[in-house]
């Protein structure tokens, strides 16, 4: 039954959660402790972040920026920014060495003005698929044509589609079908009955529930899945399990 | 039903919109509308200029569970001389409760005389108008600072509530304004603190929850209001206390 307020009833380790602020826009929060607040009020145990200085300005800086963000965090986990720098490659094979790294998010490549594409990603993406570390790739950015293009190159690159819109809604099922290693992240896919389809013809599996806060409110996503009428060992793969599992792989490479 | 009171969707379609996934199945709303408690939804058939194909639609769909369907009639000044006597027949014939306008799919902004005749039937019948606001140039939520208190009877409800920045800010004022002038919460945009600074500027029992089902899911857009940080009296108004007084029901 629904009721006025609400508290996720599984552990959820939400998959996309940007920090920090953008040069054009500030954040709702400032340090981890808010963002934790947040994130207690609807129930959300973990949370994947990246710095959004890394989207359209420096992945490098901006990865520098989110250390200070995860440090001593057990709930917030940092999550990577590429950009197809040599520098920005360097940084995350350092970070690599040690074992901090389990994602990489690509940058906003339509803010940069850069094509998606294997002549321009290719030593990245070749780097990421050897290392088995999963790529977040924002279908909000990134025409459906060059993602379906480039990562079709590289068969073991495992990625998370991020950002889907009710007006993907005639995409995201033939990308999926087109790329077997793809995840969709739910954040912005909000068209009427188009989750159950995705669920029958694709599985549980293929399905990560993320927020997209701040640029979205935590909750709805959120409370919207716990209606779907799934089974509670489906509603907890969609809103941890399957994150864990993903960036368990890349941990076990 | 939420928590013993009744809720009201706002904001819907009747039609298809292939393009975009949007398929007006009576069954998946209803599933949708039953799996968080939501009473009824007005809906409204925006996709034909003439008025009446789409009040057709509206009424005929409507008809198949008008306890949990409510109708609104749609005209446009694309076909200037249908407007009233359309709004006439849709509402005395065909029991429609409310009136829908889109001036984005017109070249007419909202403070245009054209509008003129929705608005004064609106007025004279006492009726509620709920137009899309937002971004598009026809559309800025502040022509309603402008048109509200000309037509003092009718009650103006901002589609979208301005959807983004500035023109939220511009809706909001709108509400503060003028006392005929009420904000509608769906929007793809789904900002942070957007259903809080709504109640906060604007009062509580000026906010109206709406989804845009079905081309968004209802259940995601309640979570905007069953996720905020707002009173749960504040809640309960929003979610159907106010579009009950408002639309007489």
């Amino acid at each position: 039954m629904t009721t006025l307020n609400f508290r996720a009833r599984v552990p959820v380790f939400d998959a996309n959660i940007g920090v920090g602020h953008l040069r054009n826009r500030a954040s709702p929060f400032e340090s981890p402790e808010q963002l934790l607040r947040e994130m207690d009020r609807h129930g959300v145990a973990r949370a994947l972040i990246y710095h959004l200085e890394g989207e359209a300005m420096s992945a490098l800086e901006g990865n520098e920026r989110l250390l200070s963000w995860v440090e001593g965090q057990s709930a917030l986990h940092p999550q990577w920014v590429a950009d197809p720098t040599p520098d920005s490659l360097a940084q995350l094979q350092q970070l690599h060495r040690p074992g901090q790294l389990t994602s990489v998010r690509l940058h906003n490549t339509r803010e940069c003005g850069l094509p998606f594409v294997d002549w321009i990603y290719g030593d990245l993406l070749e780097w990421l698929a050897a290392e088995r570390i999963p790529l977040w790739l924002s279908l909000a950015d990134t025409p459906a044509v060059e993602a379906r293009e480039t990562l079709r190159r590289f068969p073991d690159l495992v990625t998370v589609l991020l950002g889907a819109h009710y007006a993907h809604s005639l995409i995201v099922g033939p990308l999926l079908r087109q790329l077997p290693q793809a995840h969709l992240e739910l954040s912005r896919y909000e068209g009427l009955g188009k989750i159950p389809p995705l669920i029958r013809e694709f599985g549980i599996r293929r399905l990560v529930y993320g927020s997209f806060y701040p640029r979205y409110a935590m909750g709805p996503m959120l409370f919207s899945l716990h209606h779907l009428g799934l089974e509670t060992s489906d509603l907890e793969l969609l809103c941890s399990g399957n994150l864990d599992r993903i960036l368990k792989e890349g941990e076990d490479r | 039903m939420i928590a013993g009171s009744r809720v009201i969707d706002f904001h819907g379609h009747v039609g298809r919109w292939d393009g975009t996934g949007m398929r007006d199945d009576p069954d998946e709303m209803l599933r949708a509308m039953d799996a968080v408690g939501i009473d009824q939804s007005c809906l409204f058939n925006i996709f034909h200029p003439d008025g009446r194909t789409g009040n057709d639609l509206t009424a005929r769909f409507v008809k198949r569970h008008p306890a949990r369907f409510i109708g609104f009639a749609y005209v446009s000044p694309l076909m200037p001389e249908t407007m009233a006597p359309e709004l006439e027949r849709a509402v005395d014939h065909l029991g429609m409760r409310a009136i829908k306008i889109y001036p984005s799919y017109t070249p007419f902004p909202l403070d245009n005389p054209v509008w003129d005749p929705v608005y004064d039937f609106a007025h004279r019948r006492g009726l509620v108008i709920i137009t899309h606001t937002g971004i598009e140039p026809t559309t800025a939520p502040r022509f309603l600072s402008q048109v509200a208190p000309r037509f003092p009877g009718a009650r103006f409800v901002a589609g979208h509530a301005g959807n983004v920045e500035p023109f939220r800010s511009q809706a909001i004022r709108a509400a503060q304004a003028c006392p005929n002038v009420y904000l509608e919460t769906c929007s793809s945009f789904r900002s942070p603190g957007v259903v809080e600074e709504l109640v906060r500027k604007a009062g509580a029992e000026r906010v109206l929850y709406g989804s845009d089902t079905p081309l968004m899911d209802p259940r995601c857009q309640i979570g905007k209001i069953l996720t905020a940080d707002i009173s749960d009296v504040a809640k309960r108004q929003v979610l159907g206390e106010n579009a009950s007084r408002l639309l007489g029901i």
